[in-house]
C-alpha cells in the first residue's frame, strides 16, 4: 500500500535540521501503522512526506505503485484527495459549519449541492454528528471537533488516512472515544492508517505494526505484540515501560522488592500467543511450585493481551527448571 | 439650524462620495495586492524557499506598501496632480481627489489583508492542501472566508481614514465637510458652520463604526 524507500528530508536554513534520514517503511494494505518518538524525532515531518505536504529530498514513497514524491499540481492534488489527513489541533475550517466542513472536500471536487449534502450527511452519520450539522465548530467540544476532522477526511473515501498526533490533545476518555472511531473505519472502510504519536499507549490500543522513531531514524520496527514483547532498543524498553503498568516499572520492582525480600521475585512478560492460556497454572502444577502473584497488569490490544506479571516463589524452591518451562511457552522472565 | 443644514447637504454627498468611491476601489485593489505578498511570503501556501523570483516580489511589493504608507497624504495628492489631471481631466472638484485617496488607501488595505491572512492558522491551510486544494482555492474558499471578520473590520478603519483624509482634499477644492468646516466656518469665521460640519463628521463616522461592528459580529464565528 504505502512503501517508503530511503527516504530523507533536511530543512536549510541557518543550521540544516536533518528531520528524516534514510527511512524505510512498508505499510500493508488495511493495517494499522504507528510511529512513535518524542517530539523532535521526525515523525511529523515523515508523515507529512506521505501526501507531499514536505517534499523530501531523496527517496521513493510509493502509494499503491505510484511515487507521490514525482507527482506535480493537479496530479499532485488528485492523489492527496485518495488520503486523508487529521491533525492535533483539528484544523478546521472556523467560518463554516460542521456541515459546510464536511462538504469543503467535496466542494472542491466539483460535486453538485445536492449530492455534497448527501455525502456530507451520511458522513456525519458514520462519525454521530448528526445533530450537530448546523452549529460552528467553536462551539464543540475537542473530541467533537475530531470528529468532524475525520468526517471531512473519509468523505472523499480515501485509501489511506494519516493521523498526526490526532488524539494528543484531547482527555484520557475523549481519545478512546476517538481510536474506537478510528478502529471501526479502520474495520468497515478496510482503510489503511498509518499514525503518529509521542504516546506508546495510544500506539499500542490500536494499531497492528508500529516503529519506533529517534533522530530522524527507525530504530525498531515490528509487530505490536512482538516488540511488546522482545523490545531490542533501549528507547523502545523507555516507552513501553510508560504504558505496561501506568506506573515506573524500575520503581515497582523496588517497592516489590522491599517487600518480599526473601525468595525468588520474577517479572513476567505476556504477549498475545502466550495470554489466552493457563500457562503459568499448568507450569506451577507440574513442577509443584506454589506461585504467588503480587502484581499484574494486562491490557488488551489489535493483538490480544500484552502485560506483565510479577510472581514471588519461597527460597527453599529451586526456580532453575520453572524458569526453563516458562520460557519454552514463549514467555519472557527476569529474574528481579 | 435647518438653513445650515440644507447649506451642508451638497458637502455630506461629497464626503459620502469622497469616502465610498475611494473606498470600494481601494478594498479591491489592496485585497489583489495584500493577497499578493501574503502568497509571496513564507505563509505555507507555495513553498518559497528555493523561489528567488518569489522572494523579490515579495521584498518589492512590501516597499511600495510601506513607502505609501509613510508618504503624508497632503505630498501624495500634490504629486499626483499631474497624473490626476490625465486621468479624471480636472484638478478640482470631489473626482480630482478620487485618484490621491485610492493611493493612500490601497496599500493600508493591502497592509490589513496581509495581517487577517496571517491570523488564519497554517494548520487550516495545510490541511486544505491535504485535501486536494490549490493555490486559489486556498486563497477564495479558505483564507478568504477565515479572515472576514478581520477584513470587514479593515474596511471600516479604512473607511474612517478616507474621511479623515477628504478633509484635506478638501484643501485643492475636492469639497465636502471638511473643507465646509474650515473654508467657511473657520476662516470666514462661521462658528455654527463649522461646528455643524464637524459635529456631521463625528455622526458618519460613529454611523460606519456602529454599523461595521454589527456586521462584523454577525460574521464572526470564532
Amino acid at each position: 500500500m504505502i512503501s517508503i524507500i530511503n527516504v530523507s528530508k533536511t530543512f536549510k536554513g541557518k543550521n540544516d535540521v536533518s528531520a528524516v534520514k534514510n527511512v524505510s517503511l512498508e505499510i500493508k494494505d488495511k493495517e494499522i501503522f504507528g510511529i512513535v518518538g518524542y517530539s523532535g524525532a521526525g515523525k511529523s515531518t515523515l508523515i507529512r512526506l506521505v501526501n507531499q505536504l514536505e517534499k523530501a529530498d531523496s527517496g521513493q514513497i510509493l502509494i499503491d505503485g505510484v511515487d507521490i514524491c514525482e507527482l506535480k499540481g493537479e496530479a499532485l492534488r488528485k492523489q492527496r484527495q485518495e488520503i486523508g489527513m487529521i491533525f492535533q489541533h483539528f484544523n478546521l475550517l472556523w467560518s463554516k459549519t460542521v456541515l459546510e466542513n464536511i462538504m469543503f472536500p467535496l466542494v472542491l471536487k466539483g460535486l453538485p449541492k445536492k449530492e455534497r449534502e448527501e455525502e456530507a450527511i451520511k458522513m456525519a452519520k458514520e462519525v454521530g454528528l448528526e445533530d450537530k450539522l448546523d452549529v460552528y465548530p467553536s462551539t464543540l467540544s475537542g473530541g467533537q471537533k475530531q470528529r468532524v476532522a475525520i468526517a471531512r477526511a473519509l468523505v472523499l473515501n480515501p485509501k489511506i488516512l494519516l493521523c498526526d498526533e490526532a488524539t494528543s490533545a484531547l482527555d484520557p476518555k475523549t481519545t478512546e472515544e476517538i481510536l474506537e472511531l478510528l478502529k471501526k473505519i479502520n474495520k468497515e472502510y478496510g482503510l489503511t492508517i498509518l499514525m503518529i504519536s509521542h504516546q506508546m499507549e495510544t500506539i499500542q490500543k490500536i494499531c497492528h505494526k508500529l516503529a519506533v522513531m529517534a533522530d530522524g531514524k527507525i530504530v525498531e520496527q515490528g509487530s505490536v505484540d512482538d516488540i511488546f514483547a522482545n523490545p531490542t532498543d533501549p528507547l523502545t524498553k523507555e516507552l513501553i515501560q510508560t504504558v505496561d503498568t501506568g506506573v515506573d516499572v524500575n520503581k515497582l520492582s523496588i517497592e516489590l522488592k522491599d517487600k518480599y525480600p526473601q525468595g525468588h521475585l520474577l517479572r513476567i512478560t505476556f504477549s498475545d500467543k502466550t495470554s489466552e492460556k493457563p500457562i503459568l497454572y499448568s507450569i506451577a502444577l507440574k513442577l509443584n511450585i506454589p506461585i504467588n502473584i503480587v502484581s499484574a497488569n494486562l491490557k488488551m490490544t489489535q493483538a490480544g493481551s500484552l502485560g506483565v506479571i510479577y510472581i514471588h516463589i519461597e527460597e527453599k524452591k529451586d526456580i532453575g527448571p520453572f524458569l526453563a518451562e516458562l520460557e519454552l511457552q514463549g514467555l519472557k522472565v527476569e529474574v528481579v | 439650524m435647518l438653513g445650515l443644514l440644507t447649506k451642508l447637504k451638497e458637502p455630506l454627498i461629497e464626503t459620502l462620495l469622497l469616502t465610498f468611491v475611494p473606498l470600494i476601489i481601494s478594498v479591491i485593489l489592496g485585497f489583489l495586492f495584500g493577497t499578493l505578498v501574503f502568497i509571496s511570503s513564507d505563509s505555507g501556501i507555495i513553498d518559497t524557499s528555493n523561489n528567488w523570483g518569489l522572494k523579490i516580489l515579495n521584498k518589492i511589493s512590501n516597499a511600495i506598501i510601506n513607502i505609501f504608507r509613510s508618504v503624508p497624504y497632503l505630498i501624495i495628492l500634490i504629486w499626483l496632480l499631474p497624473i490626476t489631471k490625465l486621468l479624471v481631466g480636472r484638478i478640482l472638484g470631489w473626482q480630482a481627489a478620487i485618484p490621491s485617496l485610492v493611493v493612500s488607501a490601497t496599500p493600508f488595505y493591502a497592509r490589513m489583508t496581509v495581517i487577517a491572512f496571517s491570523e488564519v492558522n497554517k494548520g487550516t491551510i495545510e490541511a486544505s492542501k491535504a485535501l486536494g486544494a490549490n493555490n486559489f482555492e486556498i486563497i477564495f474558499k479558505v483564507l478568504l472566508p477565515e479572515s472576514k471578520p478581520a477584513l470587514l473590520s479593515s474596511i471600516v478603519v479604512t473607511a474612517i481614514n478616507l474621511i479623515s483624509y477628504s478633509a484635506m482634499a478638501g484643501a485643492i477644492g475636492a469639497g465636502g465637510l471638511g473643507y465646509e468646516a474650515y473654508q467657511y466656518g473657520l476662516i470666514r469665521e462661521n462658528p455654527p458652520l463649522m461646528y455643524m460640519a464637524t459635529l456631521l463628521i463625528v455622526l458618519l463616522v460613529f454611523i460606519i463604526q456602529f454599523v461595521g461592528d454589527l456586521i462584523v459580529r454577525k460574521v464572526d464565528k470564532r
